[in-house]
């Protein structure tokens, strides 16, 4: 039983559908999501934080339906939906002031060892800061009320090599003090670098929910790389 | 609810929404149609709404560790304080010049309407469409607000224009009462315009609610 169960997720969209989207998310450990643009990532992602409503299917935190325990699922994970702006002229110390007096988990000393850590400036406001540094600051709000759970929609994108690799390393870190992380992505080479498990979406529809390993075991032809796996399964060939 | 609403405060809101609120010494203005700093007031809280939507506050908010309804109601506990402010401006000015100024020549001679209980009950009257009809209507998808405003707009002038018409009417001149003449009736309707004030701002609220669950954000 997963830390965050998904279970037969299902939303309809004019030019899309969301069809039986289950998996699970496991306590310590990397889950990468990965689809191409347009797959169901995001749809399934703000579902997972109630911000869209699926027409039917049913979300677990912690054991307890999302749609009951609203509250207290939000006080124990953290999130980060891209690199939007929030109060682009509001300095972060000013936004994170109002953000801890709803957590009741809310930990300054965590805060101030991660502000430094992540090099971020509480003077600055979201529109002075490069997209990575937004990434970080979603992170820096998620791990000082110490959430359990980590769920990040494409947190690598639109970040340079050097961030995207600092940020990889972090997730592992939180991985070792036993954070679930799951982030979407389309980038491969973030998958390999880091996730236990994959989930792999293609036209809204589950392909794959299971190990890395596994899923090479299952899913590459010998002396493929995952990359070029991926590739493949979307060129149409997902059954061979 | 505090932290919700010291969200609105410092997060959210425009600064022109708390520096609007002085309109609601118009109450003072002699020949001018006093009402209309209702809708200055609520001009101001137009302004948050508008700078929440540029903040992408809605979805920052929905994300906080609160209930769906409770963004809703931070909404409608920020605009309330604000109203709140602007009644508490126009309840002075009116006290004043039901009492003090009761006799002023400039008040006695000005052909608008009144400062008095009627005059306050008017002006819940006024918060209470904009509550029903701005903060509801935007409600409804979380990012519009230009159909709804205008519709408010239209309403609030109407309600301006009726309410500065009606002492003119033969029979009507009670509801331009000076100092404490005909009291108990000018009483009789700030309590009317108070309750409805508070249903259309209840009714507003339940309905924004109920539709913002259903928003997709």
């Amino acid at each position: 039983m997963g830390i965050v169960e998904i279970r037969r997720l299902c939303k309809d969209y004019p030019a899309f559908q969301l069809q039986d989207v289950s998996f699970d998310i496991e306590k310590g450990r990397i889950t990468g999501f990965i689809g191409r643009n347009g797959a169901g990532k995001t749809t399934t992602i703000k579902s997972i934080l109630n911000l869209v409503h699926p027409d039917s299917g049913e979300i677990l935190f912690f054991g307890k339906p999302l749609r009951d325990h609203e509250t207290e699922a939000k006080q124990r994970i953290g999130y980060s939906t891209g690199t939007v702006n929030w109060y682009p002229r509001k300095k972060l110390r000013e936004i994170v002031g109002v953000v801890k007096e709803f957590y009741d988990t809310w930990d300054e000393n965590a805060y101030r060892k991660y502000l430094d850590y992540f090099g971020l400036d509480e003077g600055k406001t979201p529109r002075e800061m490069s997209e990575g540094m937004k990434v970080k600051c979603n992170l820096l709000l998620a791990l000082s009320h110490r959430a359990e759970v980590l769920i990040l929609d494409e947190p690598t994108s639109g970040l340079d090599p050097f961030s995207r690799d600092e940020l990889l390393d972090i997730f592992l870190r939180l991985k070792n003090e036993g954070v679930a992380v799951f982030f979407s992505t389309h980038i491969i080479s973030d998958i390999e670098k880091c996730a236990d498990d994959i989930v792999y979406i293609s036209g809204g529809q589950i392909v794959a929910a299971m190990p890395k390993d596994g899923f090479v075991a299952h899913y590459s032809q010998p002396g493929e790389t995952l990359e070029q796996t991926f590739l493949r399964l979307e060129r149409g060939a997902i059954n061979a | 609810m505090r932290s919700i609403l010291m969200k609105e405060m410092r997060l959210s809101a425009s600064p022109l929404s708390f520096l609007f609120i002085p309109f609601g010494l118009m109450f003072f203005l002699p020949g001018y149609p006093i009402l209309c700093g209702v809708f200055f007031v609520t001009l101001g809280i137009f302004q948050s709404y508008q700078n929440a939507r540029e903040a992408n506050d809605m979805v920052f908010s929905a994300l906080l560790p609160i209930a769906k309804r409770d963004v809703v109601k931070g909404k409608y506990l920020f605009t309330c304080v604000i109203e709140l402010c602007g009644i508490l401006l126009m309840t002075v000015a009116t006290v004043l010049r039901m009492t003090v100024l009761s006799d002023a020549a400039v008040y006695r001679g000005n052909a608008l309407m009144n400062a008095n209980l009627f005059a306050l009950g008017m002006a819940f009257v006024g918060f209470g469409l904009f509550n029903l009809i701005f903060v509801g209507g935007f409600f409804k998808t979380a990012y519009k607000f230009g159909r709804p405003f205008v519709g408010y707009i239209i309403t609030v002038f109407l309600l301006i224009g009726i309410a500065e018409a009606l002492h003119h009417v033969p029979g009507l001149s009670i509801l331009n009462a000076f100092g404490t003449e005909h009291f108990a009736v000018q009483l009789l309707f700030l309590g009317v315009g108070l309750v409805i004030y508070l249903a259309a701002t209840f009714l507003s609220y339940r309905k924004a609610c109920a539709n913002f669950e259903k928003i997709d954000l």
